[in-house]
């Protein structure tokens, strides 16, 4: 058996001397032991030297990637010359197979050949003769620094990080232009707070800022290219009656500055928002389709990068985003929420609450399959997006108007049981909602033992109560069989008029005031505990 | 448009600059400035909204955490020069700690120090002290606990971290490579040190450490395909392990039945949260420690890193550890 063995100074191809050592796999490292030992086992047949670093470099690529390269082809010809019938041990598998192919050689990878390998590298610097240790690790330091800057500089998600980058950029934008504005109208607010009230465009209020500067000038200035006229005669109203302070000169040219900077940015920002769309355009077209393009590229820079969101399930794209809701739900055992990133979506936008949850679901199912076929699809046409949108809608629509109108297939057959009945008289009234005592189902009672349990001082008020209701519910009994034949709506009607009963629903009524401040406790509990998490989390 | 609008004052940057042993500051050198959260997936971890956008795979672990702790509240003294902390002039003693390679700074307050390999040069912007032994000036680096699982480790008195000069160690999950850089000093020039990152963000920053300390070797790999990185990786004593992975004991385990000697030990942190977010901490050590026995990796040791970290252990083994003696 031979053994291929990859360093980094070459490639090395060993003999297997005593194949019967290689049986047993858990005291193999003992014929390793020392030099002398592993002499006997394995011998050193050829070593294919790298040239210098870059042979050295394409040859790891080759093998990274699980492919042969040029020297590699080399050294296992000599081999496949000399002794074509012995088998190649190999670590890696993929690697084995492509050489059977090419070469005809048979390949083997087994915990055996993994062992062997193990062994070989512990002792690999005295089976490898002809090479000083030295030389070894000077070649492993300099490939290992190639080979990281060569993955580096062909970055296979690059144009995802563009993405994921501009979408961030755009998210600052937001925030600071906020900020911008606000502080603006503030600034501004002292020398002409009318204006901030009749002006509620940002943008515009900016421009016209700029423009008039003092608001002196208001009347001498014309705003007819930044207002409508309405707003601008207001605006010249306003500001004969100001009760603004006076500013200086100096003051207004900064606020002017910062309005400036206001605009520019905005600028800025649509350019930055056109540049992102056509991008996802072209990395993502079923995706942007389907949930547009800021979204998209929010899940995309959610994921880090497109092809690592095409390995996300459904399940998880519809709660992209929501991480902390979701890990608070996992913990406390609540409902998990419904949707994320995907929120803000145009699809679930226009759902009627209700349907938010299913629709996020749905269209999370279609936008994961879009994202796959973007990341690993062929063509670059949206036609599968728009295609699948198009059923989403048309669910969408079937599901806020359930109901509404049947009209073909199962519809009609629906339709005909909805048919008007005369209900009135079949409504029944349930007893077993009214109380919460003895009759209920079992684990309601179970979460009263528990409650009990949990709140001792609270317990000695219910046992009071216990004995009291007993001959009640005798009474009730007595009662209930006595007019078995009628109705319960009927039965409620004689209960209000007996005195008797009205005896029997105040203790009830205590009762349940009892079970509600038991569970507003409880309630109560759980709050302290979820702030108490929160207060945690933001440690 | 309130009145009392006020500016958003300092974002709570990086916490310490200034003092020793600032904590973790929001945006340092460990992640970029992308506004993502954290790793891959839904592993996001707590911290500052500033960092790296690439996720996936394995990285470090994710950002800053947002708020400095411990002993950041030192921030700003600024001593002589600009330095602060240990200014020139101010007198202080260096002692050799138990587990060799690692000092301990006494001055005004104790610190965890390397020695410096590159002299004159900070990693990650971290203080360095210069002792003065007769002729030779000997240069040493402060390793700060609350960004450093390995110093939190060390401080938290673990009893061995098996990591010492001429050792070769694998660490997997470098991140920016500070704890690496700290190894790198550790080792000394005789050691080795291969650190293992996926991202390849951070990947950039490790590179950049690499490139002055020769003894580390930089891989950008998956530490899940061991075979992938074969070439470039002999034995080693060590490996460390940071990785932040739901699978992160099979990930050690992958590694070391590649390139752990036999009887060589391993050093993993554990994140709870990044395992198991519903299951207590407690069980979900004790079931990684069952995983490690399973796969001939013995646990000797566990550690919780409580004051700087919160629910993360650390735990020390051997790997394949040698038949006892027959009596």
């Amino acid at each position: 058996m031979l053994v291929l063995f990859e360093t980094a100074a070459g490639y090395a191809i060993f003999k297997v001397l005593d194949e019967s050592k290689l049986q047993q796999v858990d005291s193999l490292y003992k014929e390793f032991e020392t030099p002398e030992k592993a002499n006997k086992i394995v011998k050193l047949k050829h070593f294919e030297k790298f040239q210098d670093t870059t042979e050295a470099l394409a040859a790891a690529t080759a093998l990274v990637e699980g492919k042969i390269g040029k020297s590699l082809k080399k050294a296992l010809k000599k081999i496949v010359a000399k002794e074509a019938h012995e088998q190649l041990a190999i670590s890696d598998a993929k690697l084995g197979g492509v050489i059977k192919e090419k070469l005809d050689l048979s390949c083997v990878h087994s915990p055996a050949v993994a062992e062997l390998m193990r062994c070989i590298r512990s002792q690999m610097e005295n089976l490898i003769t002809g090479l000083p240790p030295r030389e070894i690790s000077a070649m492993s330091l300099g490939l290992a620094h190639s080979l990281s800057r060569y993955k580096l500089k062909f970055s296979p998600d690059k144009v995802d990080t563009m993405i994921v980058q501009a979408i961030s950029l755009l998210d600052d934008l937001d925030k600071e232009l906020n900020n911008y504005i606000m502080r603006c109208r503030e600034w501004y607010g002292w020398h002409f707070p009318e204006l901030g009230k009749v002006v509620t465009d940002n943008l515009a209020y900016c421009k016209t800022v700029r423009k008039i500067g003092d608001r002196t000038n208001v009347s001498s200035s014309d705003l007819s290219d930044l207002l409508p006229e309405e707003i601008e005669a207001e605006v010249k109203l306003a500001a004969e009656i100001s009760m603004g302070t006076e500013v200086s000169e100096q003051d207004i040219g900064n606020i002017r500055h910062l309005c400036d900077q206001v605009i520019e940015i905005t600028d800025y920002r649509a350019q930055l928002y056109d540049y992102l769309k056509n991008r996802m355009m072209a990395i993502a077209p079923n995706l942007t389709v389907m949930v547009g393009e800021l979204v998209g590229a929010r899940l995309i820079s959610h994921a880090g990068s497109l092809l690592n969101l095409a390995k996300h399930p459904a399940s998880t794209v519809q709660i992209l985003g929501a991480e902390k809701a979701l890990f608070r739900a996992l913990k406390t055992r609540k409902d998990t929420p419904k949707y994320g990133l995907i929120y803000h979506a145009s699809l679930v936008g226009q759902t009627t609450a209700k349907n938010k949850g299913k629709i996020s679901r749905m269209l999370a199912a279609k936008a994961s399959l879009a994202i796959r076929y973007d990341a690993l699809g062929e063509d670059t046409n949206a036609e599968m997006g728009a295609e699948n949108r198009a059923k989403l809608e048309a669910r969408l629509r079937q599901l806020e108007e359930k109901g509404i109108r049947r009209i073909s297939g199962t519809g009609k057959a629906m339709a005909k049981s909805d048919k008007y009945q005369h209900k009135s008289e079949v409504r029944m009234y349930d007893p077993s909602g009214d109380s919460t005592i003895p009759s209920t189902s079992k684990k309601r009672k179970f979460e009263e033992v528990e409650e009990e349990e949990e709140e001792e001082p609270v317990t000695p008020v219910v046992k009071m109560k216990k004995p009291k209701k007993e001959p009640v519910t005798e009474e009730e009994e007595a009662e209930t069989s006595a007019a078995a034949e009628e109705t319960p709506k009927k039965k409620k009607k004689k209960k209000k008029d007996k005195k008797a009963d009205d005896e029997t629903e105040e203790p009830k009524e205590e009762e349940e005031e009892l079970a509600v401040t038991e569970s507003s406790e409880k309630k109560k509990k759980k709050k302290k505990k979820k702030v108490k998490e929160e207060e945690e989390d933001d440690d | 448009m309130k009145p009392g609008f006020s500016p958003r004052g300092d974002r709570g940057g990086r916490g310490g600059r200034g003092g020793f042993g600032g904590g973790r500051g929001g945006f340092g050198d460990r992640g970029g400035f992308g506004d993502r959260g954290g790793r891959g997936g839904f592993r996001g971890g707590r911290g500052g909204g500033f960092r790296s956008p690439d996720g996936g795979g394995f990285r470090g672990r994710g950002g800053g955490r947002g708020t400095p702790r411990g002993r950041g509240g030192r921030g700003g003294r600024g001593g002589a020069g600009g330095r602060g902390g240990f200014g020139a002039g101010r007198k202080v003693l260096v002692e050799p700690h138990r587990h060799e390679g690692v000092f301990i700074c006494r001055g005004k307050e104790d610190a965890l120090v390397t020695k410096n390999m590159v002299v004159g040069d900070s990693v990650y912007g971290e203080k360095r002290i210069s002792v003065e032994e007769g002729e030779t000036k000997i240069e040493y680096r402060a390793w700060n606990p609350f960004r450093s699982k390995l110093a939190a480790a060390i401080l938290g008195g673990v009893d061995q971290i098996h990591i010492k000069p001429g050792a070769k160690v694998m660490y997997l999950g470098a991140a920016s490579g500070t704890t690496v850089s700290h190894v790198s000093d550790i080792v000394g020039p005789d050691g080795l040190v291969y650190a293992v990152e996926f991202s390849h963000r951070s990947g950039r920053d490790l590179l950049n450490v690499a490139k002055k300390r020769t003894n580390i070797i930089p891989i950008i790999e998956d530490a899940r395909h061991p075979h992938k990185y074969r070439m470039l990786v002999g034995m080693v004593d060590v490996i460390f392990a940071d990785v932040a992975q739901p699978d992160q004991t099979r990930i050690v385990a992958l590694n070391a039945h590649n390139f752990l000697k036999n009887g060589g030990h391993f050093v993993i942190s554990i994140k709870a949260n990044c395992i198991d977010s519903t299951a207590a901490p407690e069980a979900v050590f004790a079931a990684e420690v069952k995983k490690m026995s399973a796969e001939n990796m013995k646990p000797q040791e566990q550690l919780t890193l409580e004051p700087y970290e919160r629910d993360h252990a650390v735990v020390v083994g051997i790997y394949r550890p040698p038949p006892k003696q027959k009596k």
